[in-house]
C-alpha cells in the first residue's frame, strides 16, 4: 500500500515535468495588432506535394476551424487568399507559407497547419503556433526607471514602426497620437540608470522561471511524499 | 533516489563537444561566403555526397577537399555546400560551420537549416558506427552551444527535396533517430 502510494507520487512529479516539457512543443509567436503573422510549415515532399493543405483554429475546447485550404494541386506551387489570410504551398521546395494580415487582438489562440482530406481527419504538420496578440507595444512591461534616452529610442522605433502599419492599413490613429505625446514631452520624473542593465533582462528572465518551476515541482514533490509516511506510522 | 535525478538533470545541461577538423587541418581552400544564419537553427538536413567514400583520416581530408573542390571550381559556389561533412574515418569536417549559410538544400532551406552530410554513397551500404555516432556527437554539441534549438528537427534530404539523398541505407536510420520529424 506505502510503494503504491510512492509510486503514485513520483508519476504524478514525472508526468507533471512531462507535460511541461510537451507544452514546448507549441511555438509561441507575440505580434501587435497591425502586424503581420508569417509562418512556415514543412511537409514531406515524397507524401504530401499532391495534397491540399490547410490552416486550423483550435479554440479551446472546440472542433478545429479551418480558414484556408489550398486548391487540388498538382505538385506545383499555388497560392489562396481568404480575407486576411494566405496560404502559399511550394510543394518544390517542401513547405508552406502561412500569413495573417492586420492582426487583432481576437485572432490570439493556437493554430495549425494540417494536411487537408475532405473526407477523413486531417494530418497534423508539426508545430502548433500560439497567436499572441496584444493592443500597444508601449503597454509591453518595462523596468521602473529608464534613461531619457532609452526612452527616446523606444518611441522613435514605435512612432516608425505604428507609422508605416498604419500609412498600409489605415487604421485607428488613437494609439499614433499616444505615442507622439511621449516623444514630444519626455517626462521629467524619469532618473538615469545603467543601459547595460537593460539588456541583461531577457536571458536571466528565462534562466529563473525554469529553475524556480523545477525547484517548486522538488519541493511540493517532498511534502506530499513527508505527509504520506507520516500518515502511514 | 531524488537526488540522482535532479543531479541527472543539471547533467544534461553541459555536454562536453567531440573533435573536430577545422579547415586549416583538411586543408581547405578559404571560404568567400558571407551570408549568416540566425540562430538558432529550428532544422538540420541529412545528405550524402553520393560519391567516393573515405575511412582514414588522410583519405577524408583529400575527400573533403575534393568536394569543395568541385563545389568552388565546377559549380562556383563561394565554399564547399554543407556546413559540415562527416567521414566514414567517424570524424566531423568543418564546412561553413553554423554560422554561414550552407549550399546544400536549396533557397528555403539554406537559410533555416545545417547541412550534414556524410561522404559516400548509402543506397547498399550503411555507414559505420563511429560516423553515425560522430553526427549525433556535433548535433548535441550544437544544442549545447545554443546553434540549434533544443527541440531542433531532422530531416533526410529526400524529404525537402526530390532526390535520392541520403540514400536508403542511411535514411532509413535517420528516420529512427530522437529528433527526426
Amino acid at each position: 500500500m506505502r510503494r503504491t502510494r510512492f509510486l503514485g507520487l513520483l508519476w504524478t512529479f514525472l508526468l507533471s515535468e512531462i507535460q511541461a516539457a510537451a507544452d514546448p512543443a507549441e511555438e509561441r509567436y507575440d505580434r501587435t495588432e497591425g502586424q503581420t503573422l508569417t509562418v512556415g510549415c514543412p511537409f514531406n515532399i515524397m507524401k504530401y506535394s499532391n495534397s491540399q493543405k490547410a490552416w486550423q483554429k483550435l479554440p479551446a475546447g472546440g472542433e478545429p476551424l479551418t480558414l484556408v485550404v489550398t486548391k487540388q494541386s498538382s505538385g506545383k506551387p499555388s497560392q489562396v487568399q481568404v480575407g486576411r489570410y494566405m496560404l502559399t504551398d511550394d510543394p518544390t521546395e517542401a513547405m508552406l507559407h502561412v500569413q495573417m494580415a492586420d492582426l487583432r487582438v481576437e485572432d490570439s489562440g493556437l493554430y495549425r497547419c494540417v494536411i487537408y482530406y475532405p473526407l477523413k481527419n486531417p494530418d497534423i504538420l508539426y508545430h502548433p503556433v500560439r497567436l499572441v496578440v496584444t493592443k500597444d507595444s508601449l503597454h509591453t512591461p518595462a523596468p521602473d526607471v529608464i534613461t531619457t534616452k532609452n526612452l527616446v529610442e523606444v518611441s522613435t522605433h514605435t512612432t516608425t514602426k505604428d507609422m508605416s502599419i498604419y500609412t498600409r492599413y489605415k487604421t485607428v490613429t488613437q494609439p499614433l497620437r499616444k505615442s507622439t505625446a511621449v516623444t514630444s514631452s519626455p517626462d521629467p520624473r524619469v532618473t538615469f540608470t545603467n543601459v547595460t542593465s537593460v539588456t541583461r533582462v531577457p536571458m536571466f528572465s528565462i534562466v529563473v522561471p525554469v529553475v524556480c518551476g523545477l525547484l517548486s515541482k522538488t519541493l511540493i514533490f517532498l511534502v506530499l511524499f513527508a505527509i504520506t509516511e507520516r500518515s502511514f506510522r | 533516489v531524488l537526488l540522482t535525478w535532479a543531479l541527472l538533470a543539471l547533467l544534461g545541461l553541459g555536454t562536453c563537444c567531440g573533435p573536430m577538423v577545422p579547415r586549416s587541418e583538411w586543408k581547405a581552400k578559404a571560404s568567400k561566403c558571407s551570408t549568416g544564419l540566425q540562430q538558432p537553427i529550428r532544422y538540420v538536413v541529412i545528405s550524402h555526397t553520393a560519391g567516393s567514400t573515405c575511412d582514414t583520416p588522410a583519405s577524408c581530408q583529400q575527400q573533403a577537399r575534393n568536394v569543395q573542390h568541385y563545389h568552388m571550381n565546377t559549380l562556383d559556389w563561394c565554399d564547399v555546400g554543407y556546413n559540415f561533412l562527416i567521414g566514414e574515418d567517424g570524424l566531423v569536417y568543418e564546412g561553413r560551420g553554423w554560422n554561414i549559410k550552407g549550399a546544400h538544400t536549396g533557397p528555403t532551406w539554406n537559410p533555416i537549416s545545417i547541412g550534414i552530410t556524410f561522404m559516400g554513397n548509402y543506397m547498399d551500404r550503411v555507414p559505420p558506427q563511429r560516423a553515425l555516432r560522430a553526427a549525433l556527437s556535433l548535433l548535441e554539441c550544437g544544442v549545447a552551444q545554443g546553434f540549434l534549438r533544443s527541440n531542433y528537427e531532422i530531416k533526410g534530404h529526400r524529404d525537402v527535396q526530390q532526390t535520392l539523398s541520403p540514400g536508403d541505407q542511411l535514411y532509413e536510420i535517420i528516420q529512427g533517430w530522437p529528433h527526426y520529424r
